[in-house]
Parts: C-alpha cells; structure tokens; sequence
C-alpha cells in the first residue's frame, strides 16, 4: 500500500515503478470456508427433494458431504490464488489456477461500491465489496471477503481514488493513507423506513394476496389425492415458496433502509436484515430514477424509487437481488425529497408530461390516459403503466442515444416511440407520439444532451451537485414539453440541427400551462 | 416548409443521408439462399425418408418465405442510412419496424469493425458504434474498406476529442 506514486502521472510509468508482487494482499483466511457454507445450500437444492427420497437421508447426507469438502478445497485454492491491490488508480485483481487472470480496474470508471454482509459474514465479521464498473455485465470482481475495517477502508480509498479526476489529484497531493483519514464519516441522514411500513407495504403486493390462495390449493390437492408423503409436500412447499414468498425476500432485503449523504456527493444506503448492504453511490453516478406506484399501494398513497447506475446491467423482472434501491417505499413528500436530492433542481410535484395523441387509444384502451412525455430543464419524464404506474426520470446530461422506432401499426397512426437510452438499462420511453413530434422530441434530446454536457467536460472537481433541495426558479411547469392539441405539425421542426438558444422547447407558447396534471392526479379524460 | 413525415426522412433540409453500398444486397441475398438450401435440403431428407405431404409443404413454405425475403431484401438494404452530423452519429434503418438511432460522438465507448467471410468476399465491412447504454443501437453494416475505416477512425477521432462516457 505505499505505491505513493502520484496518481496524476501517465500510466506507463506506474506500471514500471509498481512493485508488482510485494504488496498484493490476499481476502481473509475465512473466506474459504464462507464460500464452502454457501456451496451446500447450493449443492442441497441442486441434489433436491426428489434425491433425497431416492438415496435415503443417510446416502443424502454422504453425497453432499462430499460435495461440500469437495466445494471447500475447491474455495481453498482460489482463495490462495486470489490476490488485490491498489496501484496508482487502478484497483488490480488476480485469480484462477489453471487459467491466471489479471484485471486492472480503473478507478475512474467506478460507479458503485457496495458492502455486502450475508448471513455467516455477519457471524464472522466479514464483509464482501462489489464494485461496480461499466462495461462489467454483473458486479465487476466482488471481494469475498474482508474484514469488515478493511473492506470499509478499501472502499474510501477506492472511492477517494475515483472521484479525483488528473487536474484534482494533482492539486491535492497524493497521499492516500492521509485521505482515507480526513474521509471521517460525516454522512447524515436524510430518510429511513420505518420496518412498520416495509410489512405493510409487502403485504399489499399480489403476491401477498395469493399466498392463501395458493396454500388452500396445494391442501386441496393433497386431500383429494391422499398422498400425504412429507417429500411431496416438502418439495411442492419450496416449489411454491420460491414465487410467493417474494414479499418475505423483500422485506427481509429492505429491512432497516436508512440513506444517508455522505460528504463529497455520495449517497449511502444502508439495508438488509439477513444479508446487510451498504452502498455508496456517487450522486453523479445517477444515470436514471424510477418511480413505480404499484397498484395495491394507492390505498396508502405510497410509491417506490429505483435508481439506475451503469453496471447494473438490464433489470430483470422479478430479479430481487439488484440493489438498486433508492426508496423501498415511501410517500409522495419522501420521494419528492429525495428526487431533489439526487438529482437536485429536480421537482416531482412540478413534472407534468402530454399524454400521446388520442388516435392511438385504440392501441392502449385503458392506459392511454397515463401515458406521457415531459422536457424538464434538466431531465427527461416519462411516464406509462395503467395499474401499475411508472415514471422514469433521465438527466439529459446522462442520455447516451436516443433512438426513434416505428413498428407498422404505429406507421399506419402516423406515431412513433422515442427511446432515450441511459446507461443503466432502462430508457425513458415516449411511446406513439405523433410522428412529427417524435422527430423534434428526438432532435431536442439529442441538442439538450449536448448542452447538458457541455459546461460540465472542462471541470475539474469532478460534477458534484450542489447540496439541498430547491428547484431553481424557472423549473416549474414553464419548460413543460407542451405540443399542439391535435395534429397540427409543431413548430420544433423548425429547429436546425446546430446550437440553438438555449430557451426551453416550448413550441406554440399558447397556454404556457401544461397539457396535463401532476403526476398523482388523475388527469383529465379526453 | 415541408414537413418531414416520412419516418426515415426526418429532417431532410438539414441531414444529408449515405446510403450503404448496393452490394449488401448480393451479400444478404447469399446469405439467404445458404439458409434457404440447407432448409430445402433438410426437408428434402425428410420427404425422402418419411414419403410424408407435410415436408414437401415445408419446402413450399420455405421457398414462398425466401422469395418474400428476396424482395423485402433489396429494399432493406436501400433503407439503411447514416449521416454524420456535427455532434452525432445517426442511423436508420428496417421496413416493418423502422429505427432510427441517434448516437453522440461523445458517448460512444468503442467502435467495432467487422466483417463475415461473404461481406468479405464482396469488400464490405460492419461498423458498429457501442455507448454504455444496452439499448444503443448504432451498426452500419455494407460499408467499403475505405469507408468503414474512414468511419471508424473519424468516430474514434471525435470520440477522443469530446469525450465525456458516462
């Protein structure tokens, strides 16, 4: 760890002054053994209920015991192979035997760290670090594990490392024993759910509600058959728990959700009752925010909020063990709160969206209504789902493409969708806007994208967003995307494809007012 | 001033598009007709060992389908276009369901070039723009050697020079 070599230089001759093998560190000697425990329950569900019943528990016990030894030399190795350290500003990881690999992770391409600590490494004071990294399609080199002092040191160094950019560094000298010291956890808490409100929140989900439904069948079926084996039982049980006890893995995921601001723009996440996690994620990481209001949850006026961070790859649906958490649940205020706190100047209260042209009801007859589009000063809002709903909030600044698409059913309408992609996995989707109107949209986001970035490339400190949560004056409804009623072409065609002014795209300034209501209300029927 | 309603021709007064080389045609048609001999072939085994209508449908099916491609094909490739604006990169293409991808210099994280061995045989070549978004879709297939290298050095040129990633 004394490669006080200034991180500023050029990478070549980092790599030659870099004692190569003397500082490598090694994971914790327990680690073996942690990944052995995990291996058999792994190994017990993979022989399942249907082995058990054909080899009797005492064979059962014999295979797996020899499969989890087996696991456990198989650990013992890689963890003796395995090896990290820091150089310059990469964090650098070997493993493997037979096939030696050697990654070299730039810091600067860091987007997340997280702290993970299942069950057996929180009996242990172990913890695993995950970091994230684009490019990486799941958690780029997970540290399984450390010391829970040492992984948290490795994390503020690493991320001490990542926010400095070359002009930074420079200037502040490159000691990065001293920066970890002054990186006192000064963080302060902005929200924490209350576990009351997870239960309740998690017992108004579908799932919740089929439970019943589902145990009364999987009784029904074993009175009508009379078969009343215990392996039977057992094994439809875990065939029906892995869907509808979803609810209970998300509790028991979101248990205890605190976030807090740490000093330097970052936000911490702390959560998790069986397995904790506690995340940093740096504020100018934010590549999207979601905000869902599930169907159930309208009788307590409650939402959730998803953030996106590059590497976390596409999200699955029904894939619980992404973290990408911002609010587990949450009212109107907290989430308005919080939206203007990741992406500051940001107002949920003010983001109203037009919903599509009314010829394409025929295509969505429930929820055209709550479908729409919104071009905020500084993000992208949009909205669809009839049960439910959802809005996404893309930063222009974090756009990476915008895409057009035109299927046949949409041509013959004369309506197109608009993508903005980001590089989290999700886009902001604009869907059957009228053709015209797609291609200004399109044509906008890309200019906005352009101009968003461009103050931000030439400075030096990194993109840290000013603290607090007040919109600027001019963020309300004034900048709404406000096209024509009807089909009369927008005049945003008008728009030349180099540097216009940077005044809002508000075409026809008719009302100046926009063509729908915020986001809770229902808005009006067409 | 006209209003562009056609959905690949947004902008026509200020976008000038490149169409990609006409010998795509040839190399998707060959591609094609290799799919379409080793289907015939396989159904053909089957008639053979079988002495069953349903394969000799198969064979009719899948010829009506390749002669459908056939003619979708060449207007599939006249479809395709790119157009290098000052700050962006932008693609369309398809028939039944149109795209168009507009794509950042500044964003773009790498640039592919590839070729299969029939593009090869006809000179052609593939750019490929990747973003850090999974979504982006930015592929110029049917380019000249010397138009995809051109492409390629000049994206990676303006990449370096604007770069800001994520």
């Amino acid at each position: 760890m004394s490669t006080t070599e200034t991180p500023s230089a050029s990478p070549s001759p980092e790599r030659a002054d870099a004692p190569e093998r003397a500082d490598r560190q090694r994971l914790h000697p327990l680690s073996p053994l942690l990944h052995g425990a995990k291996s058999l329950f792994v190994i017990v569900a993979a022989l399942s209920w249907q082995t058990l019943r054909q080899l009797g528990p005492t064979h059962f016990a014999m295979v797996v015991l020899a499969l989890a030894v087996g696991a456990l030399i198989f650990s013992a190795v890689g963890w003796w192979n395995t090896g990290y350290q820091v150089v310059g500003r990469e964090l650098r990881i070997s493993d493997g035997l037979l096939w030696r690999r050697n990654r070299a992770i730039p810091l600067d391409r860091l987007q997340s760290v997280e702290l993970r600590r299942p069950l057996l490494a929180q009996l242990t004071g172990l913890a695993e670090l995950r970091l994230e990294v684009v490019g990486g399609s799941k958690a780029e080199a997970p540290l399984a594990y450390l010391t829970v002092r040492e992984a948290s040191a490795l994390r503020e160094r690493l991320l001490e490392l990542s926010g400095r950019t070359p002009q930074g560094s420079a200037a502040s000298g490159a000691d990065p024993a001293a920066a970890a010291h002054t990186v006192t956890p000064q963080e302060h808490l902005l929200l924490s759910v209350s576990n009351r409100d997870l239960l309740i929140s998690q017992l108004l989900t579908p799932q919740a509600f089929l439970l019943p439904v589902g145990v009364a069948w999987v009784i029904t079926q074993f009175v009508m058959e009379g078969s009343w084996t215990f392996i039977g039982i057992a094994s439809t049980v875990t065939a029906m728990a892995g869907v509808l006890l979803q609810p209970i893995r998300r509790v028991l995921r979101d248990w205890d959700f605190r976030l807090a601001r740490a000093p330097g723009g970052r936000l911490l996440l702390r959560y998790g009752l069986t397995e904790t996690r506690s995340q940093v994620v740096p504020l100018h990481r934010v590549q999207a925010v979601r905000i869902t209001w599930p169907l159930l949850w309208r009788l307590t006026d409650w939402l959730y909020l998803q953030l996106d961070v590059a590497g976390y790859g596409a999200p699955e649906r029904g894939n619980d063990t992404g973290s990408d958490r911002l609010l587990p649940v949450g009212d109107r205020d907290a989430a308005r709160f919080l939206i203007g706190t990741v992406l500051p100047g940001v107002d949920l209260a003010a983001l109203a969206t037009t919903p599509p042209p009314s010829r394409v009801g025929w295509l969505h007859p429930f929820g055209l209504r709550f479908m729409g589009v919104g071009l905020h000063p500084d993000v992208l809002v949009t909205r669809e789902g009839r049960l439910a709903r959802e809005m996404t909030l893309v930063p222009y600044a974090r756009l990476q493409s915008v895409r057009v698409v035109q299927g046949p059913l949409q041509r013959m309408l004369g309506v197109a969708t608009v993508y903005a992609d980001a590089a989290g996995g999700r886009s902001g989707v604009a869907r059957d806007r009228d053709l015209a109107e797609a291609w200004a949209l399109a044509d906008e986001l890309a200019r906005r994208a352009r101009q968003a970035r461009q103050p931000v490339s030439p400075a030096p400190a990194g993109f840290v967003p000013p603290a607090g949560f007040a919109p600027p004056a001019g963020s309300a409804p004034l900048a709404g995307f406000v096209p024509p009623a009807g089909s009369v072409p927008p005049a945003g065609l008008a728009f030349p494809a180099g540097p216009v002014p940077p005044a809002g795209f508000v075409p026809p300034p008719a009302g100046g007012e926009p063509a729908d209501d915020s986001y809770w209300q229902r808005p009006p029927q067409a | 001033m006209p209003i562009a309603v056609d959905a690949l021709q947004p902008w026509p007064d200020t976008v000038t598009w490149r169409p990609v080389s006409s010998k795509l045609i040839t190399v998707e048609l060959i591609g094609l007709a290799v799919w379409q001999v080793i289907l015939v072939v396989g159904l053909g085994v089957g008639w053979l060992i079988g002495r069953q209508w349903g394969w000799l449908a198969g064979v009719a099916a899948v010829l009506l389908l390749g002669v459908w491609r056939a003619t979708v094909a060449v207007r599939a490739v006249r479809a395709w276009g790119y157009a290098e604006r000052d700050n962006d990169l932008m693609v369309r293409h398809g028939l039944l369901v149109r795209r168009l991808s507009i794509v950042p210099y500044a964003r773009m994280q790498y640039v592919d070039v590839t070729a299969g061995p029939i593009e090869r045989a006809f000179g052609l070549a593939t750019v490929q723009l990747h973003t850090a978004a999974a979504g982006s879709d930015a592929r110029v297939p049917g380019l000249p050697p010397e138009e995809a290298s051109r492409l390629r050095d000049r994206l990676t040129a303006l990449g370096e020079d604007r770069a800001e990633g994520l």
